[in-house]
Parts: structure tokens; C-alpha cells; sequence
């Protein structure tokens, strides 16, 4: 692309978003209202403000990353706005608090340069723990942050500001500070966890000290399993923790040995909580588990089928049968409304900006840059695999945002950081 | 007939956002070069292994400039124990291909001579960096 396209489609998205909803103005009373230039407004200021920045701070920066990520938020929007209109009123205030933090990471990395991220790694590492813990703080009491349990898992905190309250989901970034210092950590360790590995007949297996850290990442994400009750977030991690250390190393051993670990952490897990097992249950036989936990997922594909090949139409749909149908299950409320074939452009574009991300780290020189893109797009990938194969019923379902389509202001705002770090990567390496 | 309309809203909707999807994916092809590789590898000059442990028949195109070594961070991997982490530089100067000894512990050979400074290579010319053999091709 000539750089200058970029502007052109970024309309574009806007232009789309807004078509869309006013679709679903035209389905519910016939005509069209101040949401649809309210809704171009928003797309268009969010995503240009983030090329603006991108312009002004990180010029360099592939030029298509921006615009598929735009399409999806303006997707995701314009059925958030069919679901619930008083949330997608919210999350057009967190589209443009999330655009407005890009732009400052952008602004701070173009002042300070990126190696600074890798100053005070274990400091991030603590934060990131932290940020994780946060939510297990009591739900009662006099604490002007409190931990929030919400649909049986404790993900939230609420923080009181004396005049609202404002519940976040601090996992969200703590995954971001947790990509940054593994790729420095790594990016250090390199030759150290390169080669050394031990052969057993024709089998490389890595040097049993070095299996240590795998070790305890996976013992700290069982542990966020089970006190937060939360797969999605437990299974990111270790996944994330995995994939950077065969990236850094090329050592297959990692992948089998991450393998096993997540095999038996998986059948451990399934045998002791009830929680898993319901999951486990409603993945392979939803219809069977109907009454219990198969009927978000039952009714998911309901909807998907009722969509068929063009969907239903916006707004003629009944995606609101679905549980949570803006946040988890935004696949399957887009796939009844417009059809397999919606479905496939939303996944064509989550492919371009994954594409463009590993494209991002692959051309990176720099052992860190290479890393930290490989793994930002190793989790935004990763999140859109769980949440829509789970949806789709290819892997148990877990409860991840699916990245900029669902409602959710900490899951926007914190993708809105990771794409402007992955920016500020591509530029960083083109000036090199 | 507001639900014809309504339909053919839809699918002009979906159109949009394909072609959209399609302009988003023409773009990034041509940025990765997709399209020229032929046109490129013309103008380059191509090299291939004939002699390595465990790169024979291995080939590269030098267009602009390149360096071969045993580092993760060259531009070409050359996996011989013999070979230095950066060991030489291959560079076209007006079509012609030009090699450069980046002061490597074992040494550079064309042709069988040791080189040290910068030297003009000819279509056949065999360059040898420890026990690989590379083709001027």
C-alpha cells in the first residue's frame, strides 16, 4: 500500500460502522438517526487519532495494521449497538479512551525509544502479578479498590472514585507487561536456554534445569485457574510463555514439553473442578447439557445456523437469545445476523492484522523487537483462536474478549496498547 | 418491500466489507513485494552452495547487499563450524558482484586465493568459506 491509503480506508471502516448501524436503525423503526454519523464520528476519530499519532510518532510504522483492526471494532460496534444500545453508548467513550492510551504509548516510546521497555523488567514482572492478584482483594470493606466476581469468575475490580465507580479488568494489561518482559527476559537468556538440551536416543529434550521457569509459569497459571476461576486467562499465559520460548530458542522440546504440561495441567484440572468440567461437558455435547452449561453454546449455534449464508439481516436477527451475546458470544450473534458470510470477513480481517503483526516480527533485526512483536501477536491471536473456537465449538469454551469486536472497555483498551506497541515496533525497525 | 430493501442493504453491506477485506489484502501483498519477486531476481545476482555439510543445493539472489556468516543475525546463515559470526559481505556495484572479507578468522577464498580486500566476482567463480563452496551462478 502507498502509505496514503490508509487514511482512505480508515474512512472506509468508519463508513462501514456507521452503514451498519444504521441497518439495524432501519430494521427497529424505519428510518435513520443521529446514531449513524454519531457512530462514523467515533470510528473515524478513534482509529484516525491512532494513525495521526502514528503520523506524528512512529511514521515508519506498517501502514495495514490500522484498518482491518478498524473494520473489526466497527463490526463488533454495530452489533453491540443492535444487542444494547446503552452499552455500545459506553463502549464508543472506551473506543476513544483506548485510541487516546495508543497514542500516548506511542508518544512515550518515541520519546524514550523502546529499549526503555526493558529497563525495570522485574518490576514489570511484579506489576503483572500484581495487576493479576488485584482482583482476589475483598469484595466488602473499607479498600477503595475491591475485587468483583462476575459470572463465577473472578476477573474485576471496582474502584471507587467517590463519585462513580469504575470496574476494569486488570488482566488485561497485566498480559501486555507480561509479553514485554518476556521478550527481554528471553531476548537476555537466549544462549543460555539455546542448546542446552539433553539427547535421549533420537529425542531432544531441554536441560531439566531449564525446564524451572516453564515449571513455574505453569504452577502460576493453575494457580489463577483456581483462584480466580478463570481458564481463558490461565491457558493464555502458559500458551504465551510457551510459544516465546521455542521462538527464542527454535527448541521443539519446549513445545512438547509445554504440551505435556498443559495436557496434564488440562486432565488435573477437568478431574477437580466442577467448573471445568461443566465447560469440558458443554463442548463436546451442548444439546446433552442444555439446561446446564451447554446453553450459551447451544444457542450460539442456533443462531448461526438461523443465520446461514447471508444472515438474517441486522436488527431482524435474535441474537439477544444468547447469553452474553455482546461480549463472549459476539461471533455467534454476528454469525446469526450476518451469516457465514460476515463470519468470514470478520475472520479475513483478524487474519490480515495477525499476519501483519508476524510479518512485523519476522523483519524484525533486533532479538527484543522480534520477540515483543512475536508475542503481542501471539496473544492477540490466541485470544481471537480461544474465544471463536469456542464459540465454534473446536476447543472448550473459555471466557476471553474476543479482541476489539467485544464489549468491554479494559479488553479494548488494553488491545488499543498492544497494537500501538506492534507499531511502534514496525517503525523502530524500519529506521534502524 | 422495505424487507427487499432491506435484504439488498445487507448484501451491499457485505459486499463493501469484502471489498474492503480485499483492498486491505492487495495492499499488504504488494508491500511484501509479492508481486515483483521475478522482476527482483533478475537484477540480482544469484549464488548457490555446491559444497556444505548440510546446505548443498541451497541458493540466494544478492540484489543490493548481504552478509554471510554463522550468526543468527546475518543475512544468509552459513552452518559451518569454520565460518565466522559475520565472515563476508556480498554486494552488486553496477551489476557487477563484489566480495568483502569482514576480517573472519578462517578466511575468504576465490578461486582457491585468500582474499582480503575487496574483490570483483565473475559468473562461475567459486568462493570457499571454511568447508562450503559457493557458485557465482
Amino acid at each position: 500500500m502507498t502509505r496514503d491509503l490508509q487514511p482512505t480506508l480508515l474512512v472506509g471502516a468508519a463508513a462501514l460502522a456507521a452503514f451498519g448501524v444504521s441497518l439495524v436503525n432501519f430494521a427497529a423503526q424505519g428510518t435513520v438517526d443521529a446514531q449513524v454519523g454519531l457512530t462514523f464520528g467515533t470510528v473515524l476519530v478513534a482509529f484516525g487519532g491512532v494513525f495521526v499519532a502514528t503520523r506524528r510518532f512512529a511514521p515508519e510504522a506498517v501502514p495495514h495494521l490500522l484498518p482491518p483492526v478498524a473494520v473489526i471494532a466497527g463490526f463488533g460496534f454495530v452489533e453491540i449497538f443492535r444487542l444494547n444500545p446503552f452499552r455500545a453508548g459506553l463502549q464508543r467513550w472506551w473506543l476513544l479512551i483506548g485510541a487516546a492510551l495508543a497514542a500516548v504509548v506511542l508518544a512515550w516510546i518515541a520519546r524514550n525509544g523502546l529499549p526503555s521497555l526493558r529497563r525495570y523488567r522485574n518490576t514489570q514482572l511484579l506489576v503483572a502479578v500484581g495487576l493479576l492478584l488485584m482482583p482476589l482483594l475483598p469484595s466488602e470493606g473499607s479498600l477503595p479498590i475491591r475485587g468483583l466476581e462476575v459470572n463465577g469468575s473472578r476477573l474485576w475490580i471496582e474502584i471507587d472514585l467517590y463519585i462513580t465507580q469504575l470496574n476494569f479488568q486488570p488482566g488485561e494489561v497485566a498480559k501486555l507487561l507480561f509479553v514485554v518482559f518476556l521478550a527481554s527476559y528471553l531476548a537476555d537468556r537466549q544462549p543460555a536456554l539455546k542448546g542446552a538440551h539433553r539427547r535421549i536416543g533420537r529425542l531432544t529434550l531441554p536441560e531439566p534445569r531449564q525446564l524451572g521457569p516453564l515449571l513455574l509459569v505453569w504452577l502460576g497459571s493453575l494457580g489463577i485457574l483456581i483462584s480466580q476461576r478463570d481458564l481463558g486467562a490461565s491457558l493464555l499465559l502458559f500458551l504465551v510463555f510457551v510459544a516465546m520460548l521455542y521462538v527464542a530458542t527454535g527448541e521443539g522440546g519446549y513445545l512438547v514439553g509445554g504440551g505435556m504440561l498443559i495436557a496434564i495441567g488440562g486432565v488435573a484440572s477437568w478431574q477437580m473442578f466442577d467448573h471445568v468440567q461443566r465447560r469440558v461437558s458443554a463442548w463436546l455435547d451442548p444439546f446433552g447439557a442444555f439446561e446446564d452449561a451447554g446453553y450459551q453454546v447451544a444457542q450460539g449455534i442456533f443462531g448461526m445456523g438461523t443465520g446461514s449464508l447471508a444472515g438474517s439481516g441486522p436488527g431482524l436477527g435474535q441474537p439477544e437469545l444468547i447469553p452474553n451475546a455482546i461480549t463472549d458470544f459476539i461471533f455467534a450473534a454476528v454469525g446469526e445476523e450476518f451469516g457465514f458470510a460476515g463470519t468470514v470477513a470478520v475472520l479475513g480481517c483478524y487474519a490480515l492484522a495477525i499476519a501483519t503483526g508476524f510479518g512485523i516480527a519476522l523483519r524484525s533485526r533486533d532479538r527484543f523487537n522480534k520477540l515483543l512483536a512475536f508475542g503481542l501477536t501471539f496473544v492477540f491471536a490466541i485470544q481471537t483462536f480461544l474465544i471463536i473456537g469456542g464459540v465454534l465449538r473446536v476447543v472448550p469454551l473459555t471466557g476471553i474478549a474476543l479482541p476489539f469486536m467485544s464489549y468491554g472497555g479494559s479488553a479494548l483498551v488494553g488491545n488499543f496498547m498492544l497494537v500501538a506497541l506492534l507499531l511502534a515496533v514496525s517503525h523502530e525497525e524500519a529506521t534502524r | 418491500m422495505p424487507d427487499l430493501l432491506l435484504t439488498l442493504l445487507r448484501l451491499i453491506f457485505l459486499g463493501l466489507v469484502y471489498l474492503f477485506v480485499w483492498q486491505v489484502a492487495r495492499s499488504i501483498s504488494t508491500h511484501l513485494g509479492l508481486g515483483g519477486v521475478r522482476r527482483r531476481r533478475r537484477s540480482g545476482t544469484r549464488v548457490a552452495l555446491v559444497k556444505s555439510d548440510s546446505q548443498s543445493g541451497a541458493t540466494f539472489t544478492v540484489t543490493d547487499s548481504m552478509v554471510l556468516g554463522r550468526s543468527d543475525e546475518a543475512d544468509f546463515f552459513l552452518d559451518d563450524p569454520y565460518a565466522s559470526d559475520f565472515h563476508l559481505r556480498l554486494s552488486t556495484r553496477e551489476g557487477r558482484l563484489i566480495v568483502n572479507d569482514l576480517g573472519s578468522t578462517n578466511g575468504t577464498y576465490v578461486n582457491g586465493r585468500r582474499v582480503t580486500t575487496p574483490v570483483d566476482l565473475n559468473r562461475g567463480d567459486a568462493v570457499q568459506v571454511g568447508k562450503t563452496v559457493m557458485e557465482v551462478r
